[in-house]
């Protein structure tokens, strides 16, 4: 098992996820959001090559009010 | 309604006046008040969203509805590597490579770092971004904008959400006449229509407004109440003003004026 942040909270997961999965494990179902891992923006194209490692801090963003 | 047509982004408008979609008292408030400001701009932002959520809201379903076009924001950045990594996050989710660029430099007045916000247009510029950066009225920092490719500046009326209206109207008189080519957008601080007439008046290309329509008593009302305003201050300024005089100048013909008037 890794420890990483997601949206400020520790969580545990799997070794060795990828992007994709990890969405799924979170039961994320509808489109409409974007990920950054470590800051850095992750597009949709690069979830399923993009494996999640011990430590990272994930961002996962949707629409809201803004001004 | 004018039904003359604006550009901006590469989009043909008729509205212009930009509107944001925050601190209104509900979201069918929200939706109403858009609708009566015939905008066809409304800002939106990205923050985290739980599974539990969705990964989709009503929020943006209204939005969506609206078929108007989507502003994202990078608000609450502080850096230029924050306000690029929102940038891309944004293109993806709204579908746009329209962005509202905000790197704010000081918490207390929300004041844009311009260091920060020209590194970050540059490289959003490269990658192919319509930048609308959010910036001071300081003259040079637009020059900087300008010359790493902004075609669209948003200097601020005054501090985000405080309602003072122009604090520098010579300023961004100042900028206006330095870039006639640019489209220039007053951004925060607008508190009533007035503040709107007057920057419309100093030959803005349009105003981003959010507070004082969403916080007035009356939020629908207001929305229509700067509609007009932004209107009226383009045909004012389209229509040239007056020069001022020291002196007062009857306005009535005095040729042929009555005796008695003669004596008075």
């Amino acid at each position: 098992m890794i420890k990483v942040s997601i949206n400020g909270e520790i969580k545990e997961l799997e070794e060795n996820l990828n992007v994709k999965q990890l969405i799924e494990a979170l039961n994320y179902k509808t489109k409409g959001f974007a990920i950054a891992i470590n800051t850095t923006f992750v597009p949709i194209a690069k979830y399923e090559n993009t494996i999640i490692n011990d430590g990272d801090t994930i961002d996962i963003l949707a629409p809201v009010q803004g001004g | 309604m004018n039904n003359e047509t604006w550009e901006i982004g590469g989009k043909k408008l008729k509205s212009r006046m930009l509107i944001g979609s925050a601190l209104y008292p509900n979201p069918a408030n929200m939706e109403e008040a858009i609708k009566e400001s015939e905008a066809q701009i409304v800002t939106v932002a990205l923050r985290r969203q739980s599974a539990g959520e969705g990964g989709g809201n009503n929020f943006w379903d209204i939005i969506k509805e609206l078929n108007i076009n989507v502003l994202p924001n990078t608000a609450g950045c502080h850096s230029a590597k924050e306000a690029i990594t929102t940038a891309q996050m944004a293109r993806e989710v709204f579908g746009t490579n329209w962005i509202k660029l905000e790197v704010i430099g000081d918490q207390y007045n929300l004041q844009p770092d311009p260091f920060e916000t020209l590194k970050a247009s540059e490289i959003l510029i490269k990658e192919g971004f319509e930048v609308f950066p959010y910036t001071t009225d300081d003259l040079v920092v637009a020059k900087r904008l300008a010359n790493v490719g902004c075609k669209i500046l948003m200097p601020w009326g005054s501090p985000i959400g405080s309602g003072q209206g122009l604090m520098n109207p010579s300023n961004l008189k100042a900028i206006r006449k330095q870039f006639p080519e640019l489209k220039l957008i007053v951004d925060a601080g607008i508190g009533k229509p007035s503040d709107a007439v007057e920057a419309m008046q100093l030959g803005y290309d349009g105003i981003l407004l959010n507070s004082a329509i969403a916080l007035a008593q009356d939020p629908v009302k207001m929305a229509k109440a700067f509609k007009y305003a932004t209107i009226a201050g383009r045909l004012g300024y389209e229509a040239g003003t007056m020069q001022k005089r020291e002196f007062a100048s009857p306005s009535t013909p005095t040729v042929g004026t009555p005796f008695w008037h003669q004596f008075s």
